[in-house]
C-alpha cells in the first residue's frame, strides 16, 4: 500500500525495544525509517489529494452530464406529452366523425339519417302501393267501359236496323199514297214526315257512330298507356327498401363499434398522457441528485483542504519532507485498473501523475458525451 | 298463375306468380270468392313464388271491396319473396296474414 508496507517495516525495526529514541530531525534524518514513514504519509496524501481532485472533477462533470441528459429527457417527454394530448383532441373529434356527418353546417347523429332515410323509404313504398292500387283500379274500370261500349255498339246495329226498317215503311207508305190519289193526299203527308224523320235518325246515328269510334279510340290509347304503366313492376323498388334497411341498421352498428373503439383510443390516449406527466415528474429527480452530489464534492474539498493543511503544518515543522518519496506507479496502476471505462482511466492516469486537472480531458465540453455516449464493457 | 278454389268457394289457393297479366283472371277470382255466404274470405299463398307490385294492387283492391262487403280477407302462409314484399309493405297492417 503505497510503500508504506515497507516504510512501516523499517519503522518496527527501527522501534525495537532498547532502541534509542526517535531520531532527531538532521542531516542524517534521510535514512531514518520514521522518516521514509512521514515521507511517505506525504506522499501518499499528495496522491490522495490527486485523487480528491480527481474525483470532484468528475462528479461535478457526472452531475452535469446528468443534468443535461435529464433535462433533453424531460424536454422530449415535454414533447411527448404534448404530442398525446394533440392525438387525444384528434382522436376525440373522432369520435364526432364516427357519430354523425355534417350537414349544412350541423351534424347531423348517423342514427337520425338512418331513421330519415326509413321513414322516407317507408312513405316511397307507400305511394308505390297506391300508384299500383290506382293503377288496377283504373285498368279494372276501363276494362269495364270497353265491355259497355261493346253493348253500345250492338245498340247502334240495332237502331240502324230499326231506322232501315222505319225508311222503307215510309217508302211504302208514300207508295200507297199516291195509289190512293185525293184520297191518299193526308196519308202522303204522313209518309213524307216518317220518311224525314228517318233521315235525320239515320243522320244522327252516323254522328252517334263517329263519336263512339273517337271515344273508343282514345279509351283503347288511353288503355295501352295505363298497361304500360300498370305493368312496370316496382317490386325491386319496394325490396329495396329492405336491403337499404338492413345496409343502414349495418352502417348504424359499424357506426357504433367505431365509437366504442375510440372511446377506447381516447382513454388510452388518456392515460399515455398522464404516465408522460409522471415520467417529466420523475425526471425531476436530478435537482436532488445535484444537490447530494454538491455535498459529497464539499465534502471531498474539506478532506482536500485537510490534507493540505496538514502538509503546509508537516513542512513548515520538517521542510525536508518536502521531498516526497517517489509515487508508488504500482498502487496507481492498481487503482486505475479498477475502472472499465477507458476515457476515464486515462483522465485519471493523466491527472494522478500531472497532479493537475486537465480541462481538455473532461468531458463536458464533449459533443459525444453530451448526445449520451455509453461505452460498453 | 294458377288457382284453387276450395271451402265453397271462400278459400282459394294461388300458385306460380301473380303479376299484371293475372289481372283478368284475379278479377275473376275475387268475383267468385265474393259470391260465397262465408264472412272470412281465405287466399292461401303458400305456393305462390313471385308476387308484384301490381299484384299487390290488385290484393288491395280485393281488400277494400271486402271491406265495402263487410267481409274478412285473410291472406295465408306467404313464402319467400311474397312474405318480404308483404314485410317491407307493411301489410301486416293491412291484412290478417296466417303465418
Amino acid at each position: 500500500m503505497f510503500g508504506l508496507n515497507r516504510a512501516v517495516s523499517a519503522a518496527v525495526v527501527a522501534e525495537v525495544p532498547g532502541r534509542p529514541e526517535m531520531p532527531s530531525l538532521g542531516n542524517d534524518l534521510r535514512h531514518d525509517p520514521h522518516i521514509d514513514l512521514l515521507q511517505s504519509w506525504m506522499s501518499l496524501a499528495e496522491m490522495q489529494q490527486r485523487v480528491i481532485r480527481t474525483l470532484i472533477a468528475e462528479i461535478q462533470d457526472t452531475s452535469g452530464f446528468v443534468e443535461k441528459e435529464a433535462d433533453d429527457l424531460s424536454g422530449r417527454f415535454q414533447r411527448l406529452a404534448l404530442s398525446a394530448q394533440q392525438q387525444t383532441g384528434r382522436v376525440e373529434s373522432l369520435t364526432h366523425l364516427a357519430a354523425s356527418i355534417e350537414v349544412e353546417d350541423r351534424p347531423v347523429p348517423i342514427e337520425e339519417i338512418a331513421g330519415l332515410l326509413k321513414d322516407t323509404l317507408g312513405d316511397v313504398v307507400a305511394k308505390i302501393l297506391m300508384l299500383s292500387k290506382d293503377s288496377m283500379a283504373m285498368v279494372y274500370a276501363l276494362n269495364e267501359v270497353s265491355a259497355n261500349i261493346v253493348n253500345v255498339e250492338k245498340c247502334m246495329a240495332k237502331l240502324d236496323q230499326v231506322n232501315s226498317t222505319t225508311n222503307m215503311l215510309a217508302l211504302n207508305a208514300r207508295i200507297e199514297a199516291e195509289r190512293a190519289g185525293v184520297a191518299g193526299v193526308t196519308f202522303r203527308v204522313v209518309a213524307d214526315e216518317v220518311r224525314e224523320l228517318s233521315k235525320a235518325t239515320q243522320a244522327l246515328s252516323v254522328t252517334m257512330k263517329e263519336d263512339l269510334k273517337a271515344v273508343i279510340d282514345g279509351i283503347g290509347t288511353s288503355n295501352t298507356t295505363l298497361h304500360r304503366v300498370a305493368t312496370i313492376d316496382l317490386s325491386d323498388n319496394i325490396l329495396a327498401k329492405d336491403r337499404l334497411e338492413v345496409l343502414l341498421a349495418a352502417m348504424v352498428q359499424r357506426g357504433g363499434v367505431l365509437e366504442n373503439i375510440v372511446a377506447e383510443a381516447v382513454k388510452e390516449a388518456g392515460l399515455i398522457s398522464a404516465d408522460v406527466d409522471g415520467m417529466i415528474t420523475g425526471l425531476q429527480f436530478q435537482d436532488r441528485a445535484r444537490q447530494r452530489l454538491e455535498h459529497v464534492v464539499d465534502a471531498l474539498s474539506v478532506i482536500g483542504e485537510a490534507l493540505e493543511e496538514n502538509k503546509r503544518t508537516t513542512a513548515s515543522v520538517a521542510p525536508q519532507l518536502l521531498e516526497l518519496a517517489p509515487a508508488d506507479l504500482g498502487w496507481v496502476a492498481g487503482l486505475l485498473d479498477r475502472f472499465t471505462m477507458s476515457e476515464m482511466r486515462a483522465r485519471f492516469a493523466a491527472e494522478l501523475l500531472r497532479g493537475t486537472p486537465d480541462a481538455e480531458t473532461h468531458r463536458h465540453a464533449s459533443p459525444d458525451d453530451a448526445k449520451g455516449s455509453i461505452e460498453l464493457f | 298463375m294458377k288457382c284453387q278454389f276450395q271451402q265453397n268457394d271462400a278459400c282459394v289457393n294461388i300458385s306460380g306468380e301473380f303479376t299484371f297479366a293475372d289481372h283478368t283472371a284475379f278479377r275473376e277470382v275475387a268475383n267468385r270468392l265474393f259470391q260465397a255466404k262465408d264472412h272470412t274470405i281465405v287466399v292461401e299463398l303458400s305456393q305462390l313464388q313471385f308476387i308484384d307490385s301490381a299484384g299487390l294492387g290488385m290484393l288491395l283492391i280485393a281488400r277494400d271491396e271486402a271491406s265495402k262487403a263487410g267481409r274478412a280477407l285473410v291472406l295465408s302462409q306467404p313464402q319467400g319473396q311474397v312474405k318480404r314484399m308483404f314485410t317491407v309493405s307493411k301489410f301486416d297492417e293491412l291484412f290478417t296474414i296466417q303465418a
